[in-house]
């Protein structure tokens, strides 16, 4: 049983020598190509990582600009729909106003023209009550009066009722 | 029969052909350095048709043979070599499927299978990672690996240097001292290393076959007392038993081989990395 314990110096070095060859062997032919697929697929895996990394980054990018312009612009529409809102406001104002001015400069007119239509219809009515008068003072008396003395007392009538209205 | 002639038989080396002698030591053809050389070429054929080959089985196998690169490479090789991983994985690799190879082409026993087809060549098969001379071979190229890959990564001053390991902030005439010192504790610490290694291997690999061989034995022990007690009894007992040690040595096998990569990693990586 010795012989289990005592290494054979020659197996030793068979055994250096076949393991050696052995390894060069199988790092030309197995374990070579099988390291270099390896290392590609995960440059491949690596690359395809990145850049469906480098994309995500991209389309948060777009997405964070997006949202900063839609910001920009409900900030302006409402600034816009504010803006309006106050010219609406500014323009009806004006328009009330404009509107409340012809309307009272309208009823000023009409009273001026509705006084000046009394006026004249008073004068006509005077008049007409006052040829009636004459009229019936002229049968009263069976007498025709001179229509140039008629004129006259009418126009001194008229002028005396209109000192009376002054006073 | 003797226990000894049946232990010798099949677990020793048997030689099979001189080839020849060098400063008095022979180079023999023996039965350990056939079944390495079959393992050798089997592994590279199978290897290679793993890698190179085009058919559905061997996409499988490479698939299988790829797992245990990547294991091998991302949690032995990488973090104990750190950025030298790769120029060593190579050696790694073929060291653990070799070391595998050897061990599970022991469990076939293939010297009685070609006994019982009548041919007339038997010296064959057996486990080769059951030789000390086989796994001290082994042990010595992790030395060399070891020498040549510190000697690669730091120079031959910086090899030295790492071997004497002193602190950096002692007095000159102590280093003068401890450097001497240190360079033999390291020494032996190398030896140590490497005379583990080898007996770990081929003790593991040895005591397996020892088991089986001692329930086999017991069947003819207890068999020259009394023969039906040794076919009915030990028989069944020493069959079950050899079974049950044969999936042990399945496992032991697988073990083995990874424990000698690891530690040869880790002896290589601690002296790749200065202290």
């Amino acid at each position: 049983m010795d012989k289990l314990l005592s290494p054979d110096i020659g197996l030793m070095i068979w055994t250096i020598f076949s393991f050696l060859i052995l390894v060069f062997l199988l790092r030309a032919f197995a374990w070579g190509p099988l390291l270099a697929s390896i290392d590609a697929r995960d440059n491949a895996l690596r690359e395809e990582r990145e850049r469906a990394e480098k994309a995500r980054e991209e389309s948060e990018k777009i997405q964070r600009d997006l949202e900063a312009r839609l910001a920009v612009a409900a900030e302006e529409a409402k600034g816009i729909v504010g803006q309006a809102s106050k010219d609406a406001e500014a323009l009806r104002s004006r328009l009330k106003a404009d509107a409340e001015d012809e309307a009272r400069g309208m009823i000023d007119k009409t009273r001026v023209q509705l006084e000046d239509e009394k006026n004249k219809l008073i004068g006509e009515l005077r008049r007409e009550v006052a040829d009636l008068s004459l009229t019936a003072a002229e049968r009263l008396i069976k007498k025709s009066v001179d229509p140039s003395v008629k004129k006259t007392v009418m126009d001194d009538f008229f002028s005396e009722l209109e000192k009376q209205k002054a006073a | 029969m003797n226990m000894d002639h049946v232990l010798a038989h099949h677990l020793l080396d048997h030689k099979i052909a001189d080839l020849f002698s060098l400063h008095g030591i022979a180079f023999a053809l023996s039965k350990h350095l056939l079944t390495m050389w079959i393992v050798g070429i089997g592994l590279l054929a199978i290897l290679s048709y793993a890698v190179h080959g085009k058919g559905e089985f061997a996409k499988i196998l490479r698939h299988a043979v790829e797992v245990i690169v990547l294991y091998l490479r991302d949690e032995v090789v990488e973090p104990l070599l750190g950025h030298d991983a790769h120029k060593y994985l190579h050696y790694f690799l073929s060291l653990f499927f070799f070391i595998l190879g050897c061990n599970y082409f022991g469990l076939i026993p293939l010297g009685d299978i070609l006994r019982a087809l009548h041919i007339p060549f038997t010296d064959v098969g057996g486990t080769a990672t059951g030789n000390i001379g086989v796994t001290a071979g082994l042990a010595l190229c992790t030395l060399g690996l070891i020498v040549v890959g510190s000697v690669r990564a730091l120079g031959p001053v910086g090899f030295i240097k790492n071997f004497m390991p002193v602190p950096a902030d002692l007095h000159w005439s102590m280093k003068i001292v401890l450097m001497p010192l240190m360079g033999v504790i390291e020494l032996i610490g190398l030896v140590v290393k490497i005379f583990a290694l080898t007996v770990r291997l081929f003790a593991n690999m040895i005591a397996g076959h020892i088991v089986i061989l001692g329930f086999f034995s017991l069947i003819f022990i207890i068999g020259s007392a009394s023969q039906h007690l040794g076919i009915f009894a030990a028989g069944p007992f020493a069959l079950g038993m050899v079974t049950f040690v044969n999936f042990l040595e399945i496992l032991v096998g697988l073990l083995q081989a990874f424990i000698f990569t690891l530690l040869t990693a880790v002896f290589v990586g601690s002296m790749l990395h200065a202290h």
